[in-house]
């Protein structure tokens, strides 16, 4: 009998971290500050950056990376409000999007004419959050229709992410959803996160979004 | 699927251990897996028998120790110099 026992001791993650380290480095190097926008599948994290597309395309150069395990329905759908190129990554399967996947798509970006880049990641409050993609902050959007314990279910996305969006604030008459104890919630988690309370559908709300990003724009990522 | 993404990752990086220092047959892979590393851990144990018993593995077992935190970190290899005159066969242990 010979066994003998190899010590390793490598982070699984730390490919991927070395990864996202570089991507962090050509973003601060350009000036461009990225968001990852993460949440469950369903949230109106599309309709966000529609909006934001909408409103701020004409003031900022924004870029956009949608990650999906299928199809390039979000990645159509926003093209129709930006006339740059929006980048879609197909998981064929995966539930996140990884580093190594945002460094190819920043290949095709123009990083020197942007000021802002979204990542729309898969629709998933659990894996996504393991994945550093080089962003500047992680923003999770949760909608009123979900439940206010999604803080407490998911409570490393929670931990992770520096923003919260609380979206789809116009169903509020119609659903038992007390945004207060969503947010009492989130911040028992993690008491420095920063929300804004949306409807990507009518508007409301987003004027405060809209001024954040007009002062994050072009300052560059932050480890 | 995200375990199977680790597992794989798991799998990449001790592969690269064994080429690198030219390592004899892998019996066992050593994880510390942290309670709050987003890891399913009966999934990841699955993801990694299903994988490790494909070459160039040949059966090495999975060992995965729970830890607080959020640590997920490859910790050891088990490599047996001399599986054939040591009787081991392939996924003994």
């Amino acid at each position: 009998m010979a066994v003998r026992t190899i010590d390793v001791r490598e982070r699984v993650m730390a490919r991927n971290d070395e990864l996202a380290a570089g991507v962090r480095a050509r973003l601060q190097a350009a000036g461009v500050s990225a968001f990852n926008l993460v949440s469950s599948p369903g949230s109106g994290k599309t309709a966000l950056l529609e909006r934001t597309l909408a409103a701020l395309g004409e003031e900022l150069q924004i870029a956009v990376v949608t990650g999906d395990v299928q199809t390039h329905n979000d990645a159509d759908r926003l093209a129709r409000h930006t006339t740059r190129l929006v980048q879609a990554v197909v998981t064929n399967g995966a539930c996140h999007l990884d580093a190594r996947q945002i460094a190819a798509a920043l290949e095709a970006i123009d990083l020197d004419a942007t000021d802002l880049v979204f990542i729309e990641n898969v629709g998933n409050l659990v894996c996504p959050a393991s994945w550093d993609l080089g962003e500047d902050a992680k923003i999770v959007v949760f909608a009123v229709t979900e439940g206010e314990d999604k803080p407490l279910k998911y409570p490393k996305m929670f931990r992770q992410a520096r923003y919260a969006v609380l979206n789809k604030i116009d169903l509020l008459p119609y659903v038992p959803f007390d945004p207060g104890r969503a947010i009492e919630f989130a911040r028992r988690i993690n008491p420095n996160l920063t929300f804004f309370l949306t409807s990507a559908l009518t508007g409301e709300g987003l004027e405060a979004w809209f001024q954040f990003l007009r002062e994050r724009a072009g300052r560059g990522a932050t480890p | 699927m995200h375990e199977m993404s680790i597992a794989l990752e798991i799998c990449r990086m001790a592969e690269e251990q064994v080429g690198r220092e030219q390592l004899p047959q892998v019996v066992a892979v050593g994880l510390d897996v942290g309670d709050d590393a987003g890891i399913e851990v009966d999934s990841l144990r699955f993801c990694l028998e299903v994988l490790l018993s494909n070459p160039p593995f040949r059966k090495a077992r999975p060992e995965i120790t729970r830890r607080p935190g959020d640590v997920l970190e490859l910790r050891y290899l088990e490599v047996n110099d001399a599986p054939a005159t040591a009787g081991l066969a392939p996924g003994a242990g």
